[in-house]
């Protein structure tokens, strides 16, 4: 497994059939229809998160969080060997006869590294899994996925029952039903 | 499913949809500027250029051109540099602390909250920064290695503290404010014409489709970043009260410090964010987004975090005269009856018993009396550390040392010039970005069939 998720780009996929939803809990129930019919479904594009759709689609749970964990700890371990080093070994300096070795004053610097690390280790690895960076060409289906329709995105296979996939979408109330060829939808 | 409930308020009025959400939201950005962003904007360049023209001066001639002085080597700059980091943390309160505690009406404030703390911690970085005096070695105070005998800096001072902890809430803060903006830059690029907008909201949106996948991640990545943030906020303000706090100067060596700091900078936070929603609601049209209940809810969070700050006071002025030491003694009376009587009464005031009238229901529903009561904290809060510090620095253990101090015009210039900092940055940002988070708002609409 790369770190870049590869579901995510829609460059070389093969014939897709897109329905678009305007109602969160037609496209869940949709989404739930399909799945449990067995077809694969590539994604679904909502303008704002749309809770539970990521189990339906079976989608597993980020290990964002043990990422953020280890960064963590990375920042700890390079602020403790950074003190330790500047402040014990080089160049101990004495302030009023207060402590050089660990002492409860370095736990700011401490906690402030740690913190700094988690989060900028977890928004880069955040970044590269969902391959964004700046500047980089959305692959969009629709204008308004981002405003207010939902889009679910079936990859078409060898032997799949297209018509049975459209229909479904049709009776769990799609609004409109395309076809994406070669990057280019059309309306079916 | 989520259903409408019978007592609480809808978090949005009017009916909207998830389409109405963006029309409304993306309205600044896509239209021309109206008269009063106009207006606001040119007033807030000319307090701009009154910070540069204080800034020249200062570095022109020097730190004499402020009247701190051998007693009171800490006068408006800290006082200035405390109230706006102060300012900054209700920010990080609303996004992280509520996100955590799962109070939705933080979405309609969250995303100006946010960008009031990375103005506010702008503002706040200006006066340590330039009380430097010879600011250009300024980076001296980061540990580089150096050629001075390997001289390192000292992990034991709490100022250095401060060095890491205000660069890295101004990290966070950034990094927690772009990726929540995110989704929206991407709602703005698919939907404005020109083409050098099309270029730039392009550029920062990251790519970004709306895939169920990127949200999954996207959502955890929001909580990760809001637990990380909550020991964040409470830790940095903590660290600016130990600069006072573990010193032996009489008023300043007290452990009560770091929560009555913490609690004093979200009173103060709140404090702001009334002001400028309040404005912000009636000139941008978002009355059905920032309703009365959410007005109602931040007013309550003032009531209890200025009576909070106020138990403080009193707190602080109890344990200095029953803990028997006469120079702590001294310093508190002197600060209720000395010559700064009124800086002290002030902030006792507008801290403790104006923000108790939000005990009555009209107080937290009328716009204008909570705009007006949001400037009075925000005046409360600024006497607040002029208190601490100055009461505390003008009479020293040595009565010889005894000064009196007032700020010099460069001083109050620099002061009045954060205003101009903190409201350029703030109306370019309702201008380019949108001011409510509306991929958030759409999840609360609750206007299924």
């Amino acid at each position: 497994m790369g770190i870049i998720d590869k579901n995510l780009s829609l460059r070389n996929r093969n014939r897709m059939l897109l329905g678009v939803w305007e109602d969160e809990d037609k496209l869940v129930e949709a989404t739930s229809s399909l799945v449990h019919a067995g077809v694969k479904i590539q994604d679904v594009y909502t303008p704002y998160p749309v809770h539970g759709l990521d189990r339906i689609m079976g989608v597993r749970r980020s290990w964002l969080s043990i990422v953020a964990f280890l960064c963590g700890m990375t920042g700890f371990s390079l602020a403790f060997l950074m003190i330790h080093y500047m402040y014990v070994q080089d160049w101990p300096v004495d302030v009023g006869n207060k402590p050089v070795r660990f002492s409860p004053s370095w736990i700011p610097v401490l906690f402030e590294a740690t913190v700094l690390c988690t989060a900028f280790g977890m928004a880069f690895f955040f970044f590269i899994r969902n391959r964004m960076i700046w500047g980089i060409q959305p692959e969009l289906l629709d204008e308004r996925q981002t405003d207010d329709r939902m889009i679910i995105a079936v990859e078409t296979e060898a032997g799949m029952n297209e018509k049975e996939v459209l229909d479904m979408m049709k009776k769990h109330g799609a609004v409109e039903l395309r076809e994406r060829v070669g990057g280019v939808s059309t309306t079916i | 499913m989520i259903h409408d409930s019978m007592i609480r308020e809808r978090l949005v009025t009017g009916d909207k949809t998830a389409a109405d959400v963006t029309k409304d939201i993306a309205r600044p950005i896509l239209n021309k500027p109206s008269t009063a962003w106009k207006v606001g904007f040119t007033l807030s360049v000319i307090f701009l250029g009154i910070f540069i023209v204080s800034l020249f001066w200062t570095l022109w001639t020097g730190i004499g051109t402020w009247n701190i002085n051998k007693s009171v080597m800490w006068g408006w700059d800290i006082t200035n540099f405390v109230f706006w980091v102060g300012i900054g943390h209700a920010g990080t309160l609303i996004s992280a602390i509520l996100l955590l505690f799962r109070q939705k009406w933080r979405m309609s404030i969250n995303r100006s909250a946010e960008a009031m703390t990375i103005f506010a911690v702008i503002c706040a970085a200006m006066f340590p920064v330039f009380h430097m005096g010879r600011v250009w070695v300024g980076y001296w105070a980061l540990p580089l290695p150096n050629a001075f005998g390997s001289l390192w800096v000292n992990f034991n001072s709490p100022l250095l503290w401060d060095v890491f902890a205000i660069s890295t809430y101004f990290s966070v803060s950034l990094l927690f404010w772009y990726i929540g903006l995110i989704p929206d830059i991407a709602t703005i690029r698919d939907k404005v014409k020109t083409k050098a907008a099309k270029y730039w909201y392009r550029f920062f949106s990251m790519g970004w489709t709306g895939s169920t996948r990127s949200w999954a991640r996207y959502e955890l990545i929001s909580l990760i970043l809001a637990g990380l943030s909550t020991p964040l906020v409470l830790s940095v303000h903590t660290i600016v009260s130990t600069d006072f706090a573990t010193s032996v100067i009489p008023g300043w060596h007290t452990t009560i410090f770091p929560p009555y700091f913490v609690a004093g900078a979200i009173f103060s936070g709140f404090g702001m964010v009334a002001t400028l929603l309040v404005v912000a609601r009636k000139v941008m049209n978002y009355e059905n987004y920032i309703t009365i209940g959410h007005l109602e809810a931040m007013c309550k969070i003032i009531m209890l975090t200025g009576t909070l700050v106020g138990i403080a006071y009193l707190t602080e002025f109890f344990i200095a005269q029953y803990s028997g030491v006469e120079y702590e003694q001294y310093a508190f009376m002197n600060r209720a009856s000395g010559p700064y009587w009124w800086a002290y009464w002030s902030m006792m005031f507008c801290n403790l018993v104006s923000p108790q009238v939000f005990w009555f229901k009209w107080a937290r529903t009328t716009p204008w009396f909570i705009f007006i009561m949001s400037i009075v904290v925000n005046v409360g809060m600024w006497f607040e550390r002029f208190v601490i510090i100055v009461t505390s620095l003008h009479r020293d253990y040595l009565p010889s040392s005894w000064v009196m101090y007032a700020g010099s015009l460069t001083e109050i210039g620099l002061f009045l010039g954060t205003f101009g900092i903190f409201f350029t940055c703030f109306f370019l940002f309702a201008k380019f970005l949108p001011v409510i988070n509306m991929s958030e708002i759409k999840t609360i609409l609750r206007n299924r069939e």
